[in-house]
């Protein structure tokens, strides 16, 4: 991914500015950051002025409402160049079956999978934390390691400390360090893959939430501040893209259910996180701005939460 | 023709230990295979006699798989302990590997009595009754015996010392490999590299398919490894020191194989090269090698490979046999064996932790609210009872949630699993450790039954619960809750968890997930432990609490 935009002056000294170069960055001790801060905060308040578009794809097959809501963003190519390394990130939270509703549904995680490899990604890996053990076990229930290795990927259940790095979060109120998936420092790429739920202590989990699948301590962010947590890591790791999973949606006992669902066979998508989940919200006929973590990324400048301010596209 | 018994039973000897380490890396969840992987156990016909004697009832899956090594017993005497018993072969091959060299093995004759001697106090402790009771108490639970026989059955011990050391070992070696190929996979040179990045991806795959989720935790790991290490170790006093003179199994299988038809015979060919006698993997032979003894002998045949004038071999007539020699045991000391058996009995029963509350509610005791027994336990006594702390429950849990007890519940508990969920949960549609007990002191039950097999309650210490304690936007306990137990109480403006006690199995996701560092806001206590409860009380108890509540069902089709 490029975070040229979203760093200035700092991506600009080295040219094309890889995530990952990005956390070395981070992580070294003599760089002064003090004017860095503001310079990124014009880059995003430039993208923000640019009305971000959410694409709402409807009836039809759970893998031709990815294709046609990645079609009407520009197409997969858009987003994955040729030889690029890409990093999906689906639900796959808890040891639930697809029918639940509780973890994304598997046609839209394996066609995010075949666009992406179609589009000539060298490499795409699909990974989560999930809360349930074992893995084994919940990514069984979950039915996504076949269709998404079939496509093309490489699914890993991300449970050992060793596929993570201590990363610290410049612009972080809560959380100032965590340690996250190292592929999302890697891939040039990274998908959001989330699926829309209720949630007992956020109200909805949608794209931004699911991100909290990125990390290995969890725990931390409930002691420190769930929503603040949340609005810092989505503002300091956005996603290139986030393709929402509404095919069904849970809306009771969530977020592992199991519950009262809908067949709702939608799919969102965009890239801007925070506009992708206050549209996603309105499913479920909650405001966006009742949803403290959705707030508070908005204020941290990490999307547009006003709905009269999206561009909604439905295909 | 007879020479060759010796190399056949070699390829046994080493087809079975293969069988026994394939079987025991097969217990997982989820299952890999339909046969049972504790087959060994099954079949140990010590295991299924104490299991029966000592919980007072015809078992008959017990009976069915103990079945072949008794009618083996009874035409070939010992064969087992020389042909199949994985125990025989790891001492055979350590002996081997190690060079232990046993002295010459005549000089330690009366020794060989000894494990009659424990086979006989452990029938004892079988037979007498496990505990004296108040009439209240007596009528929850079953009369059952006591068993010590987890302490010297040679399949139990060594399935013990492969799950509570080979396990974690092997687990930890595995796991620093998977590390540092994930390291390698992360490298700037092998990302360079598309071909290397390629490679490497297989075998990382590989390497997840083998390696746990995270290390593998056992305490009396260390405990076990020495008894084991002891075991081998003794071989440097005489060879098979274990099996010659103390195993109560291979005295069971020797008393049975006393009607074996089956004979050594030597003829006169005999010059009395003593080779056999220095050969003999047991000391069965005498200085005479015309005279050996019967119930010693585990059919090795190395006497015969290795006569040089080829004078010894098999027959089925009495008359060609060669003479045996008796193994003569003392009365006195078998009355002291029975003495020493009861004393073992009275003193695991006596041990403090075993001291029951008030309640009578036979599960729970003074010395541990943590004593939270896996799913399918039977009640507490008859469950200490007939287990044999073989350890494939703890080998199978795919959590490493069941641990060895080690003073909960007293020392007749020791070695017991209990599920620690600190470590990890009882995973909701795991099933496996009722499947692998070979004593069905974990009777089996099926995914849906666990939904009201309660193992204990959880309860909130709402001084150190975030949610509670400092207002915090936190209900993972909630949220995990595979049963729905928990709900949201909302006070002054902030969401709050409360656990409904009836529904709540213990399962102890809850405890696992919980943020709270490092023992957790939520645990599970042995409180609601309803061993004492028929399954089906348990059952209808489960469904008015359900119908009470909210309507969802916990069955989510698993």
């Amino acid at each position: 991914m490029d975070l040229g935009s979203l760093h200035g002056k700092a991506s600009m000294s080295r040219g094309r500015m890889t995530r990952r170069d990005f956390m070395q960055w981070a992580l070294g001790a003599g760089l002064a950051v003090s004017g860095l801060s503001e310079l990124s905060g014009k880059g995003s308040a430039a993208e923000a002025a640019a009305q971000p578009t959410v694409v709402v794809a409807s009836a039809k097959k759970p893998a031709e409402l990815v294709r046609a809501a990645v079609d009407a963003l520009g197409g997969m190519g858009k987003f994955v160049k040729r030889g690029q390394r890409v990093l999906v990130k689906p639900n796959i939270g808890w040891a639930r079956k697809p029918e639940h509703a509780a973890t994304t549904n598997p046609e839209v995680v394996a066609e995010v999978v075949r666009l992406c490899k179609a589009a000539g990604a060298r490499e795409i890996k699909v990974m989560d934390h999930s809360v349930d053990v074992p893995d084994a076990l919940v990514l069984k229930m979950s039915g996504i390691k076949g269709p998404a290795e079939k496509a093309g990927a490489r699914v890993i259940m991300a449970s050992s400390a060793g596929l993570y790095e201590r990363v610290s979060l410049r612009r972080a109120k809560a959380l100032k360090s965590t340690d996250v998936l190292r592929d999302l420092g890697r891939a040039d790429v990274f998908i959001n893959v989330p699926i829309a739920k209720v949630h007992n202590a956020t109200v909805l989990t949608l794209g931004c939430k699911n991100l909290m699948g990125a990390v290995l301590d969890r725990g931390a962010w409930h002691r420190s501040g769930l929503d603040q947590c949340i609005a810092d890591f989505v503002t300091q790791f956005p996603p290139d893209l986030v393709i929402l999973d509404a095919v069904r949606i849970l809306l009771t006992n969530g977020p592992k259910g199991p519950g009262r669902t809908e067949d709702k066979r939608l799919v969102v998508a965009g890239t801007d996180p925070v506009a992708v989940d206050a549209y996603s919200a309105s499913l479920f006929g909650r405001s966006a701005e009742k949803i403290g973590h959705l707030r508070l990324a908005h204020a941290m400048g990490a999307g547009e939460i006003d709905l009269s301010r999206i561009r909604v596209k439905n295909v | 023709m007879y020479k060759r018994l010796r190399a056949a039973r070699r390829v046994s000897q080493l087809l079975f230990l293969a069988a026994f380490v394939l079987l025991f890396a097969l217990a997982t969840f989820p299952p890999k295979t339909r046969i049972p992987v504790d087959l060994f156990l099954r079949a140990d016909p010590l295991i299924a006699m104490s299991a029966m004697v000592s919980l007072r009832k015809l078992i008959f899956p017990l009976v069915w798989y103990a079945l072949p090594v008794v009618v083996l017993s009874l035409f070939l005497g010992r064969a087992f302990c020389g042909w199949i018993c994985p125990m025989g072969t790891t001492i055979d091959l350590c002996e081997r590997l190690f060079r232990i060299r046993g002295r010459r093995p005549s000089q330690a004759p009366p020794w060989r009595r000894v494990k009659f001697y424990v086979l006989i106090a452990l029938v004892v402790t079988m037979l007498l009754p496990a505990a004296h009771r108040s009439a209240k108490e007596w009528a929850l639970t079953d009369t059952v015996g006591v068993s010590a026989v987890y302490l010297m059955d040679p399949i139990a011990l060594l399935t013990r010392t492969f799950t509570l050391v080979g396990l974690p070992v092997s687990q930890w070696g595995l796991g620093m490999t998977r590390d540092v190929v994930t390291e390698w996979s992360y490298a700037r040179f092998v990302e360079d590299h598309p071909l290397l990045d390629r490679a490497l991806a297989p075998i990382q795959t590989g390497l997840s398919m083998v390696t746990r989720d995270s290390a593998v935790y056992f305490r009396l790991g260390l405990l076990s490894f020495v008894v084991f290490a002891g075991i081998v170790a003794a071989g440097r006093y005489a060879r098979r020191f274990w099996c010659r003179n103390l195993c109560p199994l291979g005295a069971l299988l020797g008393v049975l194989g006393k009607v074996s038809p089956v004979k050594l015979a030597v003829s006169e060919k005999c010059t009395r090269c003593m080779r056999c006698v220095n050969e003999c993997k047991v000391g069965a032979i005498s200085e005479d090698p015309h005279e050996y003894s019967g119930p010693e002998c585990i059919a090795c045949y190395s006497c015969i490979a290795v006569c040089p004038e080829n004078a010894v071999s098999l027959t089925a007539r009495r008359e060609h046999a060669g003479r045996e020699d008796e193994v003569r045991l003392d009365r006195r000391r078998l009355l002291e064996a029975a003495g020493f058996g009861l004393a073992t009995a009275a003193l695991l029963k006596v041990d403090w932790g075993a001291a029951r509350t008030q309640a009578g509610e036979l599960a729970l005791k003074v010395s541990s609210q943590r004593l939270l027994r896996p799913p399918g336990a039977l009640g507490e006594d008859a469950f200490v009872t007939a287990c044999v702390r073989c350890g494939e429950c703890m080998k199978v849990c795919p959590t490493n949630a069941l641990q060895p007890a080690f003073g909960e519940g007293g020392l007749e508990s020791l070695g017991t699993p209990i599920l620690v969920p600190r470590i990890g949960p009882c995973a909701q549609s795991c099933n496996q450790c009722g499947q692998v007990c070979p004593t069905r002191a974990l009777e089996p039950f099926s995914v849906e039954e666990k939904a009201h097999l309660y193992l204990g309650t959880a309860s909130i210490d709402r001084s150190t619960c975030i949610a509670w304690a400092a207002g915090k936007q936190c209900l993972v306990c909630d949220e995990a809750c595979s049963y729905d137990a928990i709900s949201q109480e909302v006070v002054e403006g902030v969401e709050r968890p409360v656990v409904d006690d009836r529904i709540c199995v213990g399962c102890g996701l809850c405890e696992w997930v919980c943020p709270v560092e490092p023992l957790g806001a939520i645990r599970v206590y042995s409180t609601g432990d309803k061993r004492h409860w028929t399954r089906d009380e348990r059952r209808e108890l489960r469904e008015q609490a359900e119908q009470e509540s909210t309507g969802v069902s916990p069955y989510p089709g698993l």
